[in-house]
């Protein structure tokens, strides 16, 4: 029974995580962003503050320092939009039409988790050829391989951060509030700059912010730099998102159909 | 299991004490329609709702297919089908692939989905138009669908929350149909919400009016019409000035109806129509020539009228058939 | 002439109410900038005298606030074209056309009320900066220039709101211009020097008006108080007002003539 059950969580999340995507592919208002935004991050932030690259940020270039912020801030995104299609389905009524079938709650979780996580591969895919355009060194196969990990890690908690609001909130009117907070957490931790570089209250937010260590494990290698120091602490940070976060949306889920 | 719906005392109450649903009784028997009739806010979507498991009572029980509602949604999920109000289905995907994700739902394997899928198609007529986006469909094509992804695995009851809200009359007339032929082929249970009279007259073997929440007349629409009285012959004379006799003749037949178009004569006919040929006699006796006559039938509009004191169409705009559209927002 | 003074002021009056009444019209304006000013200002400061081509100053706050000044004029402008295209969604722009007030009026009292409060936005966010170390060079005679020439600008942006929604009618389509501002912004010198850039990117500042129109509004802080520089600036205003305002008379026009 608990085998079965399993199946059909996987088979029915696997669907939804495919509407998911086509429903992308098939909005040009929420597939062009998607992955416009990313580049411009890239390209403005790398671009406006290349002076920095003078400075003790590592041992790259500033291009390659933004490398693993845009793929964060591409991931964050996608995570969004899994909160925002399911504050939609909410409003629209699609919801009623899972929630009145058989299918394993969690799949409606677990369908836009696994979206999420796949978009952000993708968002990757084009950040890095962008960079390797602009002249950065690929960092190898396992640094490319947590450059990965950390954007679709962060990806997939901050779609269970905004699935939790949208389960809450009810109302597509709650999107800003989940972008407003991704973005936040994301600029708060060591976006522009080093912590080595930072100081006053942004060095105290960034040591404690979670996507400080996502993003010092991405650079780690995206840099070349040593590596499994500062790549454990980044897969702490996204199982410590993710257990919270998670229970944040099962939550939010579990209060379905009862107000 | 012989009763497909049993429900003793059923409340919903929302924040701030509203009870949308006040103490609901109902009993519908496996194979039947069943027309649930009453004006917007009167309870039937939240009815619905919480017999569809979307919404947990308050108060009370109900069974669904012989399982509870708030006990064993589970079990009562994969008897059902479900159409709900708005006809809530994606725009930016496709009729075939709305009916893949439905039957993946529903436990379906692929090879399943696809011949599912494909029967019913054919069966709703929508075959031509299954790999277009759903967004580019009419109103009666989405009703359809929406019924066709209701019925993907073969439900032993199927919930249709006002599935004509807005439809034109010739899609109206299509829908019926089809529930009409379910009903007969499969034995399929049917539960239906309407603000319509003509659909609940039309389609449903019983109805109950809901107003306020509560349950405020149930039966076939034949007692129900019967209870409100017998018809009413109503008369124009050719002469405008001999109404008063006129309605002097057909008193004698039966008590007067007060509520009458101007410039007629009314009465109840307690014979019905065997007696209309004798009070024609009495007027042409009486020298008052007819311009019309006609014998009104009581219609569920006036049970409405009898057990509410309001009309059901007609009021406000916003009721009648082509209006009855675009009232979003409303889930809370 | 007087009474279209008095009209403009009097529906002026109703767009500067509804801006306040609305948080979602002023919050990102306030909020945005000042953060960006403040994680910028922790991330840089210490930096920042390392880089090579950075001019002196005391700190990056010294440097950013033009940049923030300007950001926040932009955003303001969003949300007031936002605002406007309500207005035409709404019906109350026809109610306005059909109307005795002239059409002039139509325009100017959008482009009054998106002074006024540039002109207070302006001084709130340097006023913030002062607070937080930063020293106008300049003195007052810099502190008016800076806030007048924020005031003015006001005029080209507001332009560019009511043209878009003129254009376009649809609140949605107006915020969906945002990125589009603040990617002319990036690619400037808004954040950091032009001197430190390189490459396309800095052809790209060296050529964007945004460059030169920030760096008049900076230099009145940074070195002191500088007439010529304003200049610079007030053309770049004029040139840009030119295109919107009369682009938005011309949409003006267009859109009254196809009723």
């Amino acid at each position: 029974m608990a085998g079965g059950t399993l199946a059909r969580t996987a088979a029915v999340s696997g669907m939804l995580a495919w509407r998911a995507i086509i429903l992308v592919r098939r909005m040009p208002s929420v597939f062009i962003p998607s992955l416009v935004m990313p580049l411009f991050i890239l390209v403005a932030t790398s671009g406006a503050f290349h002076g920095v690259g003078a400075l003790p940020i590592g041992t790259g270039s500033y291009l390659a320092f933004t490398i693993p912020f845009a793929t964060v801030m591409g991931a964050g995104f996608a995570g969004v939009n899994a909160g925002t299609t399911l504050a939609r389905d909410i409003e629209g009524g699609f919801l009623d039409r899972l929630v009145s079938s058989p299918a394993p709650r969690l799949s409606l979780v677990a369908g836009p988790f696994t979206a999420a996580g796949m978009r952000s591969l993708f968002t990757t895919t084009v950040v890095l050829i962008a960079g390797t355009i602009g002249g950065v060194t690929p960092p190898g196969l396992i640094g490319t391989v947590i450059v990965y990990v950390m954007a679709a890690g962060f990806g997939v908690a901050t779609s269970l951060w905004s699935m939790g609001v949208a389960l809450r909130a009810r109302t597509v009117q709650a999107a800003p509030l989940m972008q407003l907070v991704v973005f936040i957490a994301i600029f708060t931790s060591v976006a522009y700059a080093p912590r080595e570089l930072q100081h006053g209250w942004l060095r105290t937010v960034a040591d404690w912010n979670p996507v400080t260590r996502i993003l010092e494990a991405s650079r780690a290698t995206e840099l070349g730099g040593a590596g499994w120091g500062e790549v454990w602490p980044g897969l702490g940070a996204i199982a410590l998102l993710l257990a919270v976060l998670g229970v944040w949306a099962l939550t939010g889920l579990r209060r379905l159909g009862r107000d | 299991m012989n009763e497909a719906i049993v429900a003793h005392g059923l409340v919903r109450e929302f924040k701030g004490g509203i009870r949308a649903v006040d103490g609901v009784d109902l009993e519908v028997r496996t194979g039947e329609v069943y027309g649930f009739l009453g004006p917007n806010g009167a309870g039937k979507s939240t009815t619905v709702r919480m017999l569809a498991t979307l919404l947990r009572p308050t108060g009370g029980t109900a069974r669904v297919a012989g399982f509870d509602v708030a006990h064993e949604a589970h079990a009562v999920r994969r008897a059902i089908g479900v159409a709900l109000q708005d006809a809530a289905i994606d725009p930016f995907m496709t009729g075939r692939e709305l009916l893949r994700l439905q039957g993946v739902l529903h436990g379906l394997s692929r090879a399943d989905c696809r011949a599912t899928a494909e029967r019913l198609l054919e069966r709703v007529g929508l075959t031509e138009a299954a790999d277009r986006r759903v967004g580019t469909y009419s109103g009666g094509m989405r009703r359809r669908l929406d019924l066709a992804l209701a019925l993907v695995h073969e439900p032993v009851v199927l919930f249709l929350d006002e599935p004509t809200t807005g439809l034109d009359p010739t899609s109206r007339l299509a829908l019926w149909e089809e529930v009409r032929r379910l009903n007969a082929e499969a034995g399929t249970t049917v539960f239906l919400t309407t603000q319509y009279l003509e659909e609940a007259d039309q389609l449903a073997g019983r109805v109950g009016i809901i107003d306020g929440g509560r349950i405020v007349a149930e039966g076939t629409p034949q007692r129900l019409k019967a209870e409100v009285g017998d018809p009413a012959l109503v008369i124009t004379p050719a002469d405008p000035e001999r109404r008063d006799a006129a309605q002097e003749v057909l008193q004698r037949f039966g008590p007067e109806v007060e509520a009458r178009p101007p410039g007629t004569a009314a009465a109840r006919l307690p014979g019905g129509a065997a007696r209309v040929a004798e009070a024609v006699r009495a007027l042409d006796e009486a020298g008052i020539p007819t311009a019309s006559l006609d014998l009104h039938q009581p219609t569920l509009d006036d049970v409405f009228v009898e057990k509410t004191g309001r009309r059901l169409e007609g009021h406000g705009g916003g009721e009648s058939p082509a209006a009855g559209r675009g009232r979003r927002g409303r889930r809370r | 002439m007087s009474l279209a003074l008095r009209q403009t002021w009097a529906l002026a009056r109703r767009a500067i109410a509804g801006t306040f009444q609305v948080p979602q019209s002023w919050f990102p304006a306030l909020f945005f900038p000042l953060l960006l000013m403040a994680i910028f200002t922790a991330s840089f400061d210490r930096g920042i005298a390392f880089i090579p081509g950075f001019p002196k100053v005391h700190g990056y706050l010294d440097f950013g606030i033009s940049g923030t000044v300007l950001q926040g004029v932009l955003i303001g402008g969003v949300t007031s074209g936002a605002f406007f295209a309500g207005d035409i969604e709404r019906g109350f722009f026809d109610r306005l056309v059909t109307s005795p007030v002239s059409r002039i009026v139509l325009l100017t009292n959008r482009l009054a009320a998106g002074v006024l409060l540039a002109a207070c936005q302006a001084t709130l966010f340097v006023l913030i900066g002062v607070a937080f170390g930063v020293r106008i060079e300049g003195g007052v005679p810099g502190f008016l220039t800076l806030v007048g020439l924020a005031a003015l600008l006001a005029i080209p942006i507001g332009g560019l709101g009511i043209l878009l929604a003129l254009r376009t009618g649809s609140t949605e389509a107006v915020q969906g211009a945002f990125p589009l501002f603040f990617a002319f912004m990036f690619f400037s010198s808004a954040f950091f020097p032009r001197e430190t850039m390189s490459g396309w990117f800095r052809t790209v500042a060296d050529v964007n008006p945004i460059s030169h129109l920030v760096e008049g509004m900076r230099a009145q802080v940074i070195e002191g108080f500088r007439p010529g520089a304003a200049a610079i600036s007030l053309a770049v205003i004029a040139g840009f007002a030119v295109c919107t305002v009369g682009g938005s008379a011309l949409a003006l026009r267009r859109r009254l003539g196809a009723v």
